[in-house]
């Protein structure tokens, strides 16, 4: 695999766009916006049914493709191959590698503790779930529920320890990128790089996806720099020639997205954390349901066994004058 | 132990009824297959009688004496049985020994006896119940007595039904078996638990091993009559997973549940909900299958039709055989279910040709597989459920659809696409350019074949079962949706038609079943998988 052949064009396989967004999933957006920034046109093609796969997004052309959880990713395999490569200068500047290194892990825990385990679900289930039957939907979400909280670390003991952390490390993340952009319309040399569509699209994920209660998203408006940055690029890159790619969609068409919410009115109400009451009054309530239960169970033990032994006495007493009418 | 006592119609005192019943036989625990039963008659029409104990009564008789009265007493009753019919009432229908089985299950079974009107149908039925409770698999032996009915009652019989349960519910089984679904024989272990509460029920684990790395686990439940109904219910849930990666680049793991609604000698309905997932860990699969990588749910309903007039499933001289199978997917109201409809017809023909015990055998089958729903046209067909075409299996023996054009390898034929391309290394080893190319299997197949069997004229082989034979087949697979259909026509479809043809020895042993086959190749495309050259299959003895 060398370079893009001619008069092949190339085709991004991505997960379901939504909230107007070209793409929702959080992995599929940054690879989206970097072959936007790269301006190769490409199609886009929706696989619908494998939300549990990490083969995705992936980049075919001709009989090539390139997979997700390949050498790095995608947007690493087509720098490696010189396909397009945006980050020729800039991969020797420390600061850029550590930038990057910090949005790529921070942040993207971040999302994923938010987009699973922080919020109500609802994001979730309408990205990866919402084509899919009921009961496989169901299942598949639940198991993924398990596998992020086992990936982050989270416990029942340490599950708020680790949520502050998470969301202290965004909080900080955020300010240094604030700090790193200023005014500028890039974050190093006034041109985009694989950095810029990495935090682009964990930000466009973050303002649209994510519901209003967000702690996360109320974290990114406070920066209102790193706002107008992503809405001033999504205006630029993604949402200008969306003519030019063709869509097609696999095996089912996508719902239709829900309209877009404009920058202006940014709505951020995050759930105040009356949580750790609310833990206790549940922990209370559980365990008198626990006591109800157990003398429920007992008490109807009592009642059958108290029953049996008088039937039994009834039995016995009806047995001798059985076989009197015997011929 | 009932007492014998005779039509007081009559007025023959009791006494001298005794004195000509001999107590003959005192076998009462006898099976009715054989009309040697316990029932005896008098002299006087209605009824029947058994033997007593009570012999003081009696005079005492030589023994000689005794046989000669009752040889004599048999013979009057065969006599009578078979010039006229006797008229009796079954009274009462009487249940012994069933300490776990439910009663109501043993009275379906002999329903029929009830309504029986003469002596002759009395025994009739009582044969057949006698029959039908045995194959039920949870008795480890059945009587049926037939007893005459309360002295108040003449003309009246009672049946008395003696069960003994097995006493170890538990049994386990291991065999090579073959399986029409997964098209392939397979190395299977399996345990059954019988009448766990009564009903007849029968409930089995197994756990299978197939050929085609096909591995399967499953637990089911069979109900033979539940609550009286005629048909069994059977219902069974199973995790099955299937590795197509070296011809088609996937693998299916199904979770599946599957309903026998209706099953008689020529009906069959099912019903099945499962999930399947599509998998490629190796990566390197076609761009189509790339496409159907995921979950999908299959809810369907199956009907099948089967009309077998054949002498032998195995090697059939005359005869000839119907199938149709049918099935609809995409029951559930969920839009988002697999929904497609799929159709397999199979006939077969045999007739004997006389010389060595020859025969002819023709066959024809073909089936079809198309999406329904919204944007169906476009849609392509679920890749599991399509029509794959190849493998040893022997057309004649198998008669589960279009599966098989001897010479030609599993899934080794029909529409190919190749696979993802790997670096540079893919043209080093070009020169095995079909390893490189996924079967997706097609749409439309029709497999037709022809074949001559006969005996070896040595006696050692024909006693054996060995016999030899020489065939021709020939069968074609094309793709039809994603609007593949408007490219549809009959000279591209005659052109898509491979041949083969060649001879050999089939040896049925107690384990399996061998063939062994030389192939020619006579047609071919491309990228198929056949090759000229002997082959061997392996498939169950039934």
């Amino acid at each position: 695999m060398e370079e893009v052949k001619n008069g092949e064009k190339l085709t991004l396989v991505t997960r379901k766009p939504c909230f107007g967004l070209p793409t929702a999933c959080p992995t599929c957006l940054p690879v989206y916006i970097y072959l936007r920034f790269a301006q190769l046109p490409f199609d886009v093609e929706y696989n619908l049914i494998y939300p549990d796969s990490d083969q995705i997004p992936y980049v075919e052309f001709g009989s090539h493709v390139v997979y997700n959880n390949e050498k790095g990713g995608v947007i690493q395999s087509l720098k490696d191959e010189q396909t397009v490569d945006l980050d020729s200068d800039v991969s020797g500047i420390p600061e850029w590698v550590s930038t990057k290194a910090m949005v790529e892990s921070w942040l993207a825990e971040a999302v994923m503790y938010e987009l699973w385990v922080g919020s109500d679900g609802s994001s979730a289930q309408k990205i990866y779930y919402s084509d899919l039957p009921w009961p496989i939907g169901k299942c598949l979400y639940f198991k993924q529920i398990h596998m992020v909280k086992q990936l982050l670390g989270i416990t029942k003991g340490n599950a708020e320890r680790r949520e502050e952390e998470i969301y202290r490390r965004a909080a900080t993340a955020y300010n240094a990128l604030s700090t790193r952009l200023g005014e500028q319309s890039f974050f190093f040399e006034n041109r985009p790089t694989s950095l810029d569509a990495i935090f682009l699209g964990h930000a466009l994920f973050t303002l649209h996806a994510l519901p209003e209660t967000s702690v996360l998203r109320s974290k990114l408006l406070d920066h209102a720099n790193l706002v107008r940055y992503a809405e001033n690029l999504k205006a630029e890159f993604v949402d200008a020639d969306s003519s030019s790619s063709s869509v097609s969609p696999s095996r089912s068409d996508p719902s239709s997205s829900v309209p877009k919410r404009g920058p202006s009115n940014w709505k951020s109400n995050p759930k105040s954390k009356p949580k750790r009451e609310k833990t206790e009054e549940e922990k209370k309530f559980k365990r008198r349901a626990k006591y109800f239960l157990v003398t429920q169970l007992v008490a109807v033990l009592v009642f059958i066994s108290l029953l049996g032994r008088s039937n039994d006495a009834e039995v016995e007493f009806e047995d001798g004058d059985d076989g009197l009418d015997y011929e | 132990m009932a007492a014998s006592f005779e039509d007081n119609s009559t007025g023959q005192p009791k006494d001298d009824a005794l004195k000509s019943t001999a107590p003959a036989r005192t076998e009462p625990e006898e099976d009715n297959d054989n009309d040697d039963d316990d029932s005896q008659e008098e002299d006087d029409d209605e009824e029947e009688e058994e033997e007593d104990d009570d012999e003081d009564e009696q005079p005492p008789l030589t023994r000689q004496a005794r046989m000669q009265s009752d040889r004599a007493k048999m013979e009057a009753l065969f006599r009578r049985l078979s010039t006229e019919r006797v008229p009796v009432r079954v009274h009462d229908v009487l249940i012994k020994g069933n300490a776990k089985t439910k009663d109501s299950l043993i009275e379906a079974e002999v329903e029929a006896l009830k309504t029986a009107t003469t002596v002759q149908e009395l025994l009739q039925a009582a044969g057949i119940a006698n029959a039908r409770l045995q194959r039920l698999e949870i008795f480890d032996s059945v009587n049926i007595t037939l007893d005459s009915g309360p002295p108040e009652l003449p003309g009246t019989a009672n049946v008395v039904v003696e069960v003994v349960e097995a006493k170890n519910p538990l049994s386990g089984d291991f065999g090579i078996f073959s399986k029409p679904e997964a098209r392939s024989w397979s190395l299977e272990g399996s345990v059954k638990l019988k009448n766990l509460f009564g009903y007849g029920d029968l409930w089995d684990g197994s756990l299978a091993y197939g050929w085609d790395q096909t591995s399967e686990i499953s637990a089911g439940l069979s109900l033979p009559r539940f609550k009286g109904l005629m048909t069994p219910l059977m219902a069974r849930i199973s995790l099955l997973s299937q590795d197509w990666s070296k011809f088609s680049s996937y693998k299916e793991r199904a979770l599946g549940f599957s309903l026998g609604l209706l099953s008689s000698r020529n009906h069959d309905l099912s019903y099945n909900l499962s999930w399947r997932t599509l998998s490629d860990p190796s990566q390197i699969s076609s761009r189509t299958v790339r496409r159907q990588l995921g979950h999908g749910l299959l809810s369907t309903l199956k009907y099948t039709f089967k009309v077998d007039r054949r002498n032998s499933p195995l090697r059939p001289t005359q005869g000839y055989a119907f199938v149709s199978t049918s099935q609809l997917g995409g029951l559930v109201p969920d839009y988002r279910s697999l929904r497609f409809l799929r159709q397999e017809f199979d006939l077969r023909y045999a007739f004997p040709l006389g010389l060595l015990n020859a025969a002819l055998n023709f066959g024809i089958s073909s089936g079809v597989v198309f999406p329904w729903g919204n944007g169906f046209l476009n849609r392509p067909s679920y890749l599991p459920e399509r029509f794959f075409l190849g493998g040893n299996s022997s057309p004649v023996c198998t008669l589960g659809g279009p599966t098989s054009i001897l010479g030609f390898k599993s899934r080794g034929l029909g529409p190919a696409e190749p696979r993802r391309q790997v670096g540079e290394n893919s043209t080093t080893e070009s020169a095995d350019a079909s390893s490189e190319m996924d079967f997706l299997g097609g749409d439309f197949a029709v497999t037709g074949f022809a074949d001559l069997s006969f005996d070896i004229p040595l006696k050692v082989f024909r006693d054996a079962g060995i016999h030899g034979h020489a065939f021709a087949c020939t069968g074609s697979l094309t793709s039809l949706t994603e609007n593949s259909y408007r490219e549809f026509s009959l000279t591209k479809f005659k052109e898509s038609f491979r041949h083969s043809a060649g001879f050999g020895i089939i040896v049925p042993t107690k384990l399996f079943r061998m063939e062994v086959n030389y192939c020619y190749i006579l047609k071919k495309h491309e990228h198929d998988r056949g090759k000229t050259g002997v082959q061997f299959s392996f498939s169950s003895p039934l």
